[in-house]
């Protein structure tokens, strides 16, 4: 800056001086011309020479004042096309103030839920404005994006769902993200509500996780392997405190960690298929179910559950989805299927009032298959198992039937069947329901400027 | 000693095996969004780009799967052309996000907007709400069925190609020059080129002062009855009456003259009701309109239909290069729908 500071003053002192110099001479100049005119003036004697010679002058000047009308008036001639010259004119783009240009994006999507059991009387049956979920997305700086989601419960409690910034600019294929987000585990956890292919998520995704999706306030590095030729291969490492409560409930600093490792095939130009696997290593603490038998033993406060055990959850996912290129807007099928391990070491009290610690290990998943069979017209099928994760021994089943509508990409109407049953032990957690079946009706619009889903 | 000269000696062989395979690995890699951007991309950029083009040309520009593959094709990517105004919002943005490659994010410099100088039909203007369907808030994006716009976009991808390889712009340019001229040809033909200029055509054409230019009379005939390629071909039929099923044709229709009436969707990107198809099929059966022209990728239920109650002939026609196996390139595509019009006009009679 010094320098360039330097360099510039001494260019203006050059200036300066080449200027008073000019004007020196320019001076000079004309006080020497006056005086030599009234010293030449008189003493010249052949005045009618200079008459002629004047004459002479104003003759020529005229006929160069003719030549520089005529070459106006030819360089006139020559533009017969003047706006041709220029470049089209481009229309004006977005009418935005300038007050608006920077705003972020907006969108909101809220979903209209309507629950009747068949065979029950529910206190959850009815219809319900389910959840609202305001986007906030724009572009921060060169360096990174946000996104941020701001989910309205039915009981009207303002929750921030996602709210992270993306740094896209990394390098060496990286890219990272920070804040509040929807864990990598399998293909289910990380859709938003109104992004579900049926109007509830599946019964391995509550009994795992809960009834929201497993999510992280932390950091995330997803890296795009290299050399791989045209296979895609990501792999996503995060780490973060959770605030999940069923098989990561311990305390905020016992951190979860995630890895997934994802690749997909493009096995023809209407075909591809997703494979990955997922881990997420962490900490449980006490079930509800062993508080609820501490208590019903009278020992509340007598003996105390560990608050910090391994609670590591694996998962294999596989998605096949069909889109014939030509026709993508009529056809469609996607076939998706998770499978779930939680391995976790637990508390039981025993009838003698003393914890005993086990490892339990339970299972569950779903698979879900698709076919649009119109441009507005989709129909799904999905079958639920699982068991818990402080319990293999109490079991769920499910199997659901759906039928989508999106008279346009933003909006859509869901009709959904669903019927469940569980074994005694699983009951005893769902008021002692065995069998359920139940009609799910489900309406989703979308206003505003939401981005495009991934593939 | 000896052995370190073995070394060097070794190295510098390797060296210059590997040279060809590092000379093929200087050539930009260029992903174009759509196939006719790659078929302009690939007439300006020769032998010293690679080119890989997303969306085919069978498939509807606005609803592209965002495949992974292609985010791995980005990745690597030195350029990106998009057509812009819009029309690849839904499957742009997260292949570009998931890329990794800060070059071809928007803003980037590889990111090339190829409708940055083109003249934009149709933006709309007052207020604008998705009550009108999928509508364009920056204006037609279809414009590149006009051939003129061909040029447009061709300066702008031959300026993106010079800015990333500056040592091969003399290259880039020639080509470009050598596209505009073959591409003014096959527009103009042959003899109204040679009369006019191109460059002059290309600028009347541009800024709409075209059809007065050619009712200009030199040696007792005027100039239109010079105009030969796809002009001359469309020429008689200018002032048509058509009907296209989705607002696409707008660029097209103002080229070559043809008066699009209606559309069998109701409202853009919304399917035709049976209501709308009924007052299609009563305007229809006026008898002016001559001819139905849909796409590749759209349902044929309702234009058969159309068709059927009425005999106005439908044409599919392709929108981009690809979209039918004779369009192999821009020229073909333009030959193929010129040819396709102009022969069902010609059975079925002129337009006026």
């Amino acid at each position: 800056m010094t320098r360039l500071h330097s360099a510039g003053r001494q260019t203006a002192r050059a200036l300066v001086a080449a200027v008073a110099l000019g004007a020196t001479v320019a001076a000079a100049a004309a006080f020497a011309a006056p005086a030599m005119a009234e010293e030449t003036a008189p003493a010249d004697p052949n005045s009618g020479a200079v008459a002629q010679l004047r004459q002479e002058i104003e003759a020529l000047k005229a006929q160069l004042q003719a030549l520089q009308d005529k070459l106006e008036a030819m360089a006139k001639a020559q533009l017969p096309e003047p706006t041709a010259q220029e470049p089209a004119p481009v229309a004006p783009r977005a009418a935005a103030s300038a007050g608006n240009v920077f705003n972020p994006a907006i969108s909101a999507v809220f979903q209209g839920i309507g629950d009747m059991s068949v065979n029950h009387n529910r206190d959850e049956d009815g219809f319900a404005l389910s959840e609202a979920e305001i986007g906030l997305q724009a572009v921060v700086d060169p360096y990174a994006r946000v996104d941020l989601f701001v989910a309205f419960s039915a009981e009207g409690e303002a929750e921030v769902e996602e709210g992270y910034a993306t740094f896209q600019t990394l390098p060496a294929g990286l890219q990272a993200k920070a804040g509040r987000f929807k864990s990598a585990f399998g293909k289910w956890n990380q859709l938003h509500n109104h992004a579900f292919f049926t109007v509830e998520r599946p019964e391995v995704l509550s009994s795992f996780f809960g009834e929201e999706s497993l999510t992280d306030d932390g950091a995330s590095l997803s890296w795009l392997i290299p050399g791989t030729g045209s296979a895609y291969i990501e792999s996503v490492s995060e780490v973060g405190s959770t605030p999940n409560d069923v098989s990561f409930n311990a305390r905020r600093r016992d951190l979860l960690y995630l890895q997934r490792l994802s690749s997909v095939f493009t096995l023809t130009p209407n075909a591809t298929l997703e494979i990955g696997g997922s881990g997420a290593f962490g900490r449980g603490g006490p079930s509800e179910t062993l508080l609820a038998a501490i208590d019903d033993a009278g020992l509340t406060g007598v003996v105390e559950p560990a608050t910090s055990l391994t609670s590591n959850v694996f998962g294999a996912d596989l998605t096949f989805k069909w889109k014939p290129v030509q026709f993508n807007v009529y056809r469609s099928a996607t076939w998706q299927t998770e499978a779930l391990q939680s391995i976790r070491r637990v508390e039981d009290l025993d009838p003698t009032g003393v914890l005993v610690r086990r490892t339990v290990r339970s299972v569950g998943g779903y698979t879900y298959a698709e076919y649009q069979f119109a441009k507005r017209w989709r129909t799904g099928v999905r079958l639920d198992y699982t068991e818990f994760p402080d319990d293999d021994r109490a079991r769920v089943h499910g199997a659901s039937g759906i039928v989508r509508v999106q008279p346009t990409e933003f909006q859509e109407f869901r009709l959904q069947f669903k019927h469940t049953g569980r074994n005694d032990l699983a009951a005893a957690r769902f008021d002692d329901t065995r069998t359920d079946n139940e009609f799910l009706i489900e309406w989703i619009p979308v206003i505003g400027a939401h981005a495009a889903h991934k593939y | 000693m000896k052995k370190i000269t073995g070394m060097v000696s070794m190295t510098m062989l390797l060296a210059g095996l590997l040279a060809p395979a590092s000379f093929a690995a200087d050539r930009l890699k260029v992903v174009a969004a759509l196939p006719n951007l790659g078929a302009i991309a690939q007439e300006v950029g020769g032998d010293r780009v690679e080119i890989t083009t997303i969306a085919s040309g069978l498939q509807d520009a606005h609803f592209v799967d965002p495949k992974p593959s292609f985010i791995v094709k980005l990745r690597s990517a030195d350029l990106l052309l998009v057509n812009g105004l819009d029309l690849e919002i839904g499957w742009i943005p997260p292949l570009t996000q998931g890329a990794r490659n800060a070059k071809i994010l928007p803003g980037g410099p590889g990111y090339v907007d190829c409708s940055a100088r083109v003249g934009v039909m149709e933006v709309p203007t007052g207020a604008l709400s998705r009550a009108q369907g999928d509508v364009h808030p920056f204006g037609n994006p279809h414009y590149l069925t006009d051939p003129i716009n061909a040029e447009v976009a061709a300066a702008e991808i031959a300026d993106a190609f010079k800015t990333a390889a500056p040592a091969d712009a003399d290259y880039f340019e020639k080509r470009r020059a050598d596209f505009v001229r073959r591409l003014q040809t096959a527009l103009f033909g042959q003899e109204l080129v040679d009369q006019v200029g191109g460059s002059k055509l290309f600028r009347l054409a541009q800024s709409g002062e075209l059809d007065a230019f050619l009712r200009t009379a030199v040696d007792g005939k005027p100039l239109s009855a010079r105009v030969g390629g796809w002009l001359g071909r469309m020429a008689p039929y200018a002032g048509t009456k058509v009907v296209t099923y989705h607002k696409d044709y707008s660029y097209f229709a103002r080229r070559f003259a043809l008066d699009v009436q209606d559309f069998v969707e109701p409202k853009p990107g919304i399917p035709p009701s049976l209501k709308h198809i009924e007052e299609l099929s009563a305007r229809l059966s006026q008898g002016d309109v001559k001819m139905i022209i849909t796409r590749p990728y759209i349902e044929h239920r309702s234009t058969d239909q159309l068709s059927e109650r009425t005999k106005v002939p439908v044409v599919t026609l392709p929108l981009e290069v690809g979209g039918a196996p004779e369009a192999t390139d821009y020229f073909k595509l333009f030959d193929l729908v010129t040819g396709q019009i102009a022969s069902t006009l010609a059975a079925g009679g002129t337009g006026r």
